[in-house]
């Protein structure tokens, strides 16, 4: 963990602070939440954002200059989820090009894939959308240069070793692989949210 | 209450944005001219952030089924009602049968149709705005279309009638300077495309929606490989794909993206982006965080003497 937190301005009512993993992240946005001080709390991958009332300025600051540590809490693990996918064709029509790129076959691509347990690290981009870890690091596979306008509800991309699923339709940057027929997030449900941060995953082929 | 004849190209119910729910991936939504928003529920009497329509590029038209007291703000095309020419920041006395009709703006995007104690709609995640992309808020979460019927939420007439200051009515051309901050990514541009950034002036692009819009005519070298961290972003960050086209976020954007973090347009000017259509011109003026906040308090001031004031 880094030795000391500072935090800076990346707007003129935001305040970030960078951190090691995505799990003191999450744990450093729970933390500061918990003080009721923000407009927002929002933790990326190693990332957390502090969006603030401008009327508030002086009282943010002096809060978050007294930041000093991190505190994991004790992860109790949920159960795995199993998420059907169908990959390739239509439904992931970057993976041949993905594929391509690795010098690995579309067949051992998902062998990959589907081979391996994974934890969603991070909600976010958009409601339900979650990033999910667990490839191995050796993949590291870029964004698209330029992001598509609309990508269907359910698809999945892979950017960097990070598996993407688009619980909505909407733009995306990312190249994608394949789409769940699942239903990940339900405004309408009471835990509209289906998977949540800390949540194992693994991937089945259909 | 209002019946909807025409929708125009994207009418929406739009209130208070989401604040607090962006760990959830839950983006702001709201109006994407929160000052044009503002000023017109002021002069209905309501809060500054009650339930109002917000009409893209006109088009709007709806008959009156209950006599109403109503406000337009906003980007200003011809305004009439039941065929006679109305003017904008002002509280009209509409009685049952008329008609109000909002013809397409030649500047400015988004026009604001504000009734005495707001619009009544759906409340999903704390707040009655339509976020289009998961169809949730404001008319079943979606954009309006003739055969709505839109209702206040009590009475909605009142007898004072009130008029915008003309010092406070923001008006719209065809070139928006903003104020702008660095942002976390800054670094990984270009000295030239520093430069650039806060001195050429680019043209907004044909993708301008309420997630955001490009500039264009200037690509910006950035030292991106396209594999940063996803990071979390807000309305007002200016994003840059390895394009180098940058994309400036508005109200319904995303809550986390993994392009590098290049600019933030300054609080104090983010209302003016829902105003910018595709082809305008767009420069920003380089501010340090404090010097922005400094114009965002002293614009702040000026504008709560008449937003919060008596009527």
């Amino acid at each position: 963990m880094s030795a000391t937190l500072t935090p800076l301005r990346i707007a003129d009512d935001v305040f970030e602070f960078q951190v090691e993993t995505s799990k003191h992240a999450q744990a450093l946005a729970d933390e500061l939440r918990s003080a009721g001080l923000a407009e927002d709390i929002v933790a990326g991958l190693d990332r957390v954002s502090v969006r603030f009332d401008p009327a508030r300025t002086k009282q943010v600051e002096t809060w978050l200059s007294g930041i000093r540590s991190i505190n994991l809490p004790d992860q109790t693990a949920r159960p795995v989820i199993e998420i059907p996918v169908q990959y390739g064709d239509e439904f992931g029509p970057d993976l041949d090009a993905i594929c391509e790129a690795m010098e690995l076959s579309p067949e051992a691509f998902i062998e990959v894939h589907t081979g391996a347990e994974h934890e969603v690290e991070m909600i976010g981009f958009i409601p339900g959308f979650s990033y999910i870890s667990g490839l191995p690091e050796t993949f590291q596979i870029p964004r698209l240069g330029t992001p598509r306008a609309r990508v269907p509800s359910g698809s999945i991309g892979i950017s960097a070793a990070f598996t993407g699923i688009y619980a909505l339709a909407g733009p995306g940057g990312w190249p994608l692989i394949g789409r769940t027929p699942d239903r990940l997030f339900d405004p309408d449900a009471a835990d509209p949210f289906r998977l949540r941060p800390g949540q194992r995953v693994r991937f089945k082929a259909v | 209450m209002l019946r909807v004849l025409k929708a125009g190209l994207q009418s929406t119910i739009q209130g208070a944005p989401r604040l607090g729910d962006r760990h959830l991936g839950i983006p702001y939504a709201g109006p994407a001219d929160a000052l044009s928003m503002a000023l017109a529920n002021r002069l209905v009497g309501n809060a500054s952030d009650a339930t109002c329509v917000e009409v893209t590029f006109g088009g709007f038209e709806a008959e009156v089924e209950t006599d109403c007291a109503v406000a337009v703000t906003g980007a200003a095309g011809r305004l009439l009602v039941s065929d006679r020419e109305m003017q904008p920041h002002s509280t009209w006395h509409l009685n049952k049968g008329a008609t109000i009709k909002i013809e397409p703006p030649r500047t400015g995007v988004r026009t604001y149709l504000a009734i005495h104690s707001g619009f009544s709609a759906q409340t999903q995640f704390n707040s009655t705005s339509t976020y289009l992309p998961a169809a949730f808020g404001g008319m079943e979460g979606r954009a309006l279309q003739a055969g709505d019927v839109l209702s206040a939420t009590t009475t909605p007439q009142m007898s004072d009638t009130l008029q915008t200051p003309e010092a406070l009515r923001p008006t719209f051309t065809n070139a928006f300077a903003l104020r702008a901050c660095v942002s976390a990514e800054t670094d990984l541009l270009a000295p030239e495309a520093r430069r650039a950034l806060f001195s050429e002036t680019f043209t907004a692009g044909r993708q301008a929606t309420r997630m955001g819009l490009s500039l264009e005519g200037h690509p910006l070298a950035v030292a991106s490989d396209g594999k940063m961290k996803s990071a979390p972003v807000f309305p007002g960050i200016l994003q840059c794909p390895p394009s180098g086209t940058p994309i400036v976020l508005l109200c319904d954007a995303q809550t986390t993206g993994g392009y590098p973090r290049i600019a933030s347009i300054a609080r104090c000017d983010r209302h003016l982006l829902g105003q910018i259509r595709p082809g305008d011109q767009v420069t920003l003026l380089h501010r340090t965080p404090e010097a922005a906040l400094v114009d965002f308090t002293e614009k702040q001031a000026l504008l709560d003497r008449w937003l919060r004031g008596g009527a």
